[in-house]
């Protein structure tokens, strides 16, 4: 048997051609490659993960430089090419350690082996000019172009940065920006009827962990320092699951009494169905629904680990009605598919995909879900209606609709929440959490009571 | 010791079926030192005996500086995936895709006629897939997932 030299930039050009040409999402992908290539080098393996994920971060920036250099324009360019070259600018832009040169020589001998032989002396031309005049480069304004600006400088679509600096203004969206390019932190929602938190913290640390506590939430932990999740002896035993703030807050707006029914619409992972699971100390029940069976099997997992006795998942459609489920909950939650703007700090590539169109197609999937199961809702009892997105679109306009047209009323949660949190929008019943505001990813909660 | 000729894919003696050494004899000693010799000569990682022309079940084997001989090999144990670009000595400057498990175990006798266990991951384990399978006459391009491809030789210069 013979072996071919593995060449890491072709791998990591098959990334960006999977996710930017090819609407594969790029945590999986990322994640398959790192599988398939496990035996490469620790060094080679975080040179394919620091240039995959930095190109496709950066690559509204990356274009517009490319854009300043190359008579072809970036969307005309062949795919291969288009992202042979920005992966090459994220290199010449932001990584010091790898030369110019070979930053140069490389692209091309990629080119050539894609079977591009004409297109050599343009890869070698626009690069060599690019790394020979890149603190050149004229950047939009801040103050005469202040959307471009943000476009450019945080690789932010156009298009949502309208429509939030609309609503939030220049300075919080720039505050926004900033916080999806940190590297978003980790939580863990203890299950403090199962270990006390000293006893948490304790079997964490103990596996070299680092943990720091949260203001807001007293059973939520930060944690920084792990390596692979499910080789964490708290998480084994169901001592811990791990959840964003933000999303620990739906149950704590829902807030389930003893005995409580609860449905939980769009459950899968898990996350907020078993928290409510775990307020209810063992009585009442929670009912996790999905729509695919693979999801359903998600849920199974973590009730399974948690060994939670109170919940069951079930697979469920939930733009159909089930008769047997109205004014059937105490507490519903309807925590729906959403464009997913809120996380972008934590997948890449959800800015460059979604659109206006497909926006406007979720907003109609969304009003459609919250049709069909309000009824299932007990007369005096709790919708929680949450989303991972920032923007009136998906969150204050569709709640302004479901109140306009279903017999509910907006309930304060200041209640509920630590007082940090507190402001005009929850004493009326909503919060919307923008990353780098708040110590949290981007999301909408609203708690509404049924009053008919 | 001395280079032996490689066959190249096309030739038939690529597509039988090994028979199994039963001792080890002078004519056989001399047969694994050529091996050795003509498969670091060809820059390759493991060579099986068809590919210089003789059907006995032996390998030879180095992909990290040390080398095995596997006589009469047996496949005991294989587990996980890993997909990477394969090539052969009988079959020079072509690669292709292809998907192996990431781990193997395989009983075999080295040049003593002592019987050990080998267990490797990644190239080790591939390697082994590769050249216990030219003892039974199969060739990598009948797993090769899409298409050959060639390094053209200004690629391999640079």
């Amino acid at each position: 048997m013979t072996t071919e030299v593995i060449n890491l930039r072709e791998i990591i050009l098959g990334v960006l051609m999977e996710v930017m040409e090819e609407e594969a999402y790029s945590h999986v992908v990322l994640r398959e490659v790192l599988e398939k290539y496990q035996y490469l080098e620790k060094r080679d393996r975080a040179f394919i993960s620091r240039v995959s994920e930095g190109t496709l971060e950066n690559l509204i920036q990356i274009d517009y430089i490319l854009n300043q250099f190359s008579t072809v324009k970036t969307e005309d360019m062949k795919p291969a090419i288009r992202n042979i070259l920005r992966m090459a600018v994220y290199q010449l832009k932001y990584m010091d350690n790898v030369p110019d040169s070979a930053v140069c020589n490389e692209s091309v001998k990629l080119a050539q082996r894609k079977g591009f032989y004409n297109l050599k002396g343009f890869v070698n031309g626009v690069l060599r000019s690019i790394a020979r005049n890149l603190d050149k480069v004229v950047y939009p304004d801040r103050q005469a172009m202040p959307v471009p600006y943000l476009s450019v400088t945080y690789s932010m679509p156009e298009w949502i940065l309208k429509n939030w600096v609309d609503a939030y203004g220049f300075d919080t969206v720039e505050t926004i920006c900033k916080a999806f390019q940190e590297e978003p932190p980790t939580y863990l929602r203890c299950n403090l009827n199962k270990a006390s938190k000293a006893q948490i913290i304790e079997s964490l640390e103990s596996q070299r962990i680092a943990v720091k506590e949260v203001s807001c939430l007293d059973y939520a932990l930060e944690i920084s320092n792990y390596n692979y999740l499910k080789a964490v002896d708290a998480f084994k035993n169901g001592w811990v699951q791990v959840q964003d703030i933000s999303s620990m807050l739906v149950a704590e707006a829902a807030d389930p009494k003893w005995g409580d029914y609860c449905i939980d619409v769009c459950a899968a992972p898990g996350g907020k169905a078993l928290h409510l699971a775990d307020k209810l100390k063992g009585s009442g029940f929670v009912e996790a629904r999905d729509l695919t069976e693979a999801k359903v099997a998600l849920l199974k997992e973590n009730i399974e680990r948690t060994g939670v006795i109170n919940m069951q998942a079930n697979r469920a459609d939930a733009t159909i009605f089930y008769p047997a489920s109205a004014e059937k909950a105490d507490v519903l939650l309807c925590d729906l598919p959403c464009s997913g703007l809120g996380v972008i700090g934590r997948k890449q590539d959800i800015k460059y995909k979604m659109t206006p169109a497909k926006q406007a197609e979720i907003v109609k999937l969304q009003r459609k879900i919250l049709d069909t199961v309000y009824p299932y809702v007990k007369v005096g009892g709790t919708l929680i209606y949450s989303t991972c997105t920032i923007g009136a679109e998906e969150n204050q306009y569709n709640l302004k609709w479901f109140l306009e047209h279903y017999p509910f009323r907006l309930e304060s949660i200041d209640p509920y929440l630590s007082e940090e949190l507190h402001s005009k929008t929850t004493q009326a019943g909503y919060l919307q959490l923008l990353p780098g505001v708040h110590h949290s990813d981007g999301f909408f909660l609203a708690r509404l009571t049924r009053i008919g | 010791m001395a280079l032996r000729k490689i066959r190249i894919m096309g030739d038939e003696v690529l597509e039988k079926v090994c028979r199994p050494v039963e001792k080890m004899t002078p004519r056989i000693k001399e047969l694994i030192g050529d091996m050795f010799d003509t498969m670091y000569d060809g820059m390759g990682v493991g060579l099986a005996g068809p590919q210089v022309g003789v059907l006995r079940r032996i390998c030879v084997i180095d992909t990290d500086g040390e080398p095995y001989v596997l006589i009469n090999p047996e496949i005991l144990e294989t587990s996980g995936e890993q997909t990477g670009n394969e090539g052969c000595l009988s079959l020079p400057g072509q690669y292709g895709q292809v998907t192996r498990p990431d781990y193997v175990k395989v009983k075999a006798l080295n040049e003593n006629m002592e019987e050990y266990i080998l267990e490797g991951t990644g190239l080790l384990a591939r390697a082994i897939c590769h050249e216990c399978e030219h003892l039974d006459g199969i060739m990598f391009v009948s797993h090769v997932e899409g298409e050959l491809f060639e390094l053209s030789e200004e690629d391999e210069e640079e």
